[in-house]
């Protein structure tokens, strides 16, 4: 008896045991070069997935794995798509619409007295944002990383987010039936999406989809990293929204989420954020987003050639990763005149003006039959590639009055993440925002030889016996 | 403790006024509004009856969002509640796996009296006791009367 009484006691503390969740709840953007380092050390599919995440999703922004990350991070993002919108009158349809599904938080017995409150405060931020777009004084994302990073508020909206999604499922449960044990659709709600303390699942994701995030007119996709074979992570599209007519909406705001088994976090593409990609009327062919290196590889076959004197290397393409971008030049230029001819290839130099001209290329290149889009890309096919130069480099464009991004590729890289930065190529080699050993042996060391920045380390006699530098290098 | 927890405790502390479960007082100070204090009469249909029992009510900073804590500071020979100084009760909705915000304390104060007139000895605190309670009816009921005459009137 006594011992089945310590087990009973075991067992409980084992089932009170919390891990501490430490971080803030939603945190900081950043790059997302970082989920590759922390994946430097994994293993193989790991690695893989995540050493290609950076180039289609620039910045990632943590959540607190606190067993609410999924709902905060669909609530935050949801905020944040609309004031990546920028439109302040949304957020005052977005309350009236909002209101209008209290019927349903009603019908599922939801004591009005009680989600009032959690209403109110998502209300509130709605209000307090659509203010901050009105005043233009550009705190609104700041604001709303603040009020989500409040315990009280943020669990306040999520709470409110989960009754509607309860309430949704509830409402519609001929469609969810099938996808709950026993078909129980009231205790499966009661114990997976309203209790207070439960990980989002994929019901209550469907839920929250189809209740708030498609008739906000966003898109909503979730990113899978997990062991499954590929190269790249498996995205599930949620919400694709479309118009009052059926037809999907061009370049809707998206909320992107990366899940890794038990956790979600908030995936952006570079695009999500750069000034050049909002204010500019995006034409939906323009080749914006290949310059931005997202997709592009599937219009591409590289085709084989003897004269890639890198492939030759031993170890050059240790992670098979050095084929998936090829030395295409791509160039962004505001004219819709195609340019298909041999390009300058310019330092990466997101400058309106190129700087230099270096004729190069290793590969030859062939596009597949749909060439629909092909005009907006230079591809050289040059037979033989030896007869380079064969064309002067072009003159610095004249004609461009924006400040374009252009990338261009020369090399046998994959585009780095601190391209898509400002001040990138600004002449000097760029300081290095960490040093950790995994960091210092991979290609992102501009000291390693794969580095498109290759920078030898230098002796420099005033190092020599410094020995402050340490704590340098995290200050950056 | 947020402004809307307090709120909500104002508004429900309002509510069991206006709607106090039969054989219940509730002490409410407001200065500290997180602490309630309540009385309660074993229920008739009980072997607790003629017994009077404290309990508090501990309402979490994160209330609604975690549960709030009973306990009984009476003693009472009863498999769902700790058989110590703290005298616990968790189960059910209190728990905090079950929680949910939108539960109020009413709820709470009529599962206690419920578990009052039917013990849940399947999810017990006590494992002696609901293996008495299940087994040996009687000699449960004796030992409960004799604790409420020891500790409860």
């Amino acid at each position: 008896m006594a011992f089945d009484e310590e087990l009973a006691q075991l067992q409980k503390l084992s089932g009170e045991y919390e891990p501490e969740a430490t971080g803030p709840l939603v945190g900081e953007r950043q790059s997302s070069a970082a989920i590759t380092t922390e994946y430097a050390n994994a293993d193989p599919i790991y690695r893989i997935k995540t050493a290609a995440l950076p180039a289609k999703y620039a910045y990632f922004r943590t959540c607190r794995g606190d067993g609410h990350c999924g709902w905060r991070a669909i609530a935050f993002t949801y905020f944040e798509a609309l004031v990546r919108v920028g439109n302040a009158t949304k957020f005052t349809e977005e309350e009236a619409r909002l209101s209008s599904m209290h019927n349903l938080l009603d019908s599922a017995g939801f004591p009005h007295d009680v989600y009032i409150d959690w209403a109110e405060e998502a209300f509130d931020l709605l209000r307090e944002l659509a203010q901050s777009l009105r005043n233009e004084d550009g705190r609104a994302a700041d604001l709303l990383l603040h009020k989500f990073n409040d315990l009280g508020t943020s669990l306040s909206i999520m709470t409110y987010f989960k009754l509607l999604a309860s309430a949704w499922v509830q409402s519609n449960s001929e469609n969810f039936k099938h996808f709950v044990p026993m078909g129980d659709v009231k205790t499966y709600c009661s114990l997976n999406i309203e209790a207070a303390n439960c990980e989002i699942d994929n019901v209550a994701i469907v839920a929250l989809s189809e209740a708030i995030i498609t008739p906000a007119g966003i898109g909503f996709e979730i990113m899978y990293l997990d062991r499954s074979p590929g190269e790249e992570v498996n995205v599930t599209p949620f919400s694709q929204p479309t118009d009052h007519t059926g037809m999907p909406l061009p370049n809707p705001p998206v909320i992107r989420l990366l899940y890794r088994p038990g956790h979600y976090d908030i995936l952006y593409k570079a695009g999500d954020f750069s000034p050049t990609v909002q204010h500019q009327p995006v034409q939906p062919q323009t080749p914006l987003h290949v310059a931005l290196a997202a997709g592009y590889h599937d219009s591409f076959i590289p085709v084989d050639s003897n004269v890639d004197v890198m492939t030759m290397i031993p170890g050059m393409y240790s992670t098979g990763l050095g084929q998936r971008w090829p030395p295409v030049s791509y160039d962004f230029d505001p004219s819709p005149t195609p340019q298909a001819q041999m390009t300058p290839v310019q330092p990466y130099a997101p400058t309106p003006t190129p700087i230099t001209s270096v004729p190069s290329t290793h590969q030859e290149y062939m596009s597949p039959v749909h060439a629909s889009h092909m005009a907006h890309h230079n591809i050289q096919l040059e037979q033989p590639p030896v007869t380079l130069p064969i064309h002067p480099p072009r003159p610095p464009p004249l004609s461009i009055e924006r400040s374009p991004l252009t990338i261009e590729r020369g090399g046998p890289f994959r585009p780095s993440i601190y391209e898509l930065e400002p001040g990138f190529a600004s002449g000097q080699v760029h300081s290095l925002p960490f040093q950790t050993a995994i960091f210092r042996n991979s290609h992102y060391n501009t000291a390693h030889f794969l580095n498109p920045d290759f920078q030898p380390e230098e002796w420099s006699p005033d190092t020599e016996y410094s020995t402050a530098n340490k704590g340098k290098y995290k200050s950056t | 403790m947020s402004a809307g927890a307090k709120k909500r405790i104002m508004r429900e502390y309002g509510e069991c006024m206006a709607d106090t479960p039969p054989g219940m007082k509730i002490n409410f100070d407001e200065r500290n509004m997180t602490k309630w204090e309540v009385l309660l009469d074993g229920p008739d249909q009980s072997p607790y009856a003629g017994g009077h029992f404290k309990l508090e009510i501990n309402f979490p900073n994160e209330y609604p969002f975690k549960p709030p804590v009973v306990s009984f500071k009476t003693k009472i020979y009863h498999p769902n509640v700790s058989n110590d100084d703290k005298g616990s009760m968790c189960l059910g909705l209190l728990r905090a796996d079950e929680w949910k915000p939108p539960n109020k304390v009413v709820a709470v104060l009529r599962l206690i009296q419920t578990l009052m007139i039917e013990p849940n000895p399947d999810d017990a605190i006590e494992p002696s006791i609901a293996n008495e309670y299940k087994e040996n009816r009687k000699e449960f009921e004796k030992n409960v009367k004799d604790w409420v005459k020891r500790y409860a009137k």
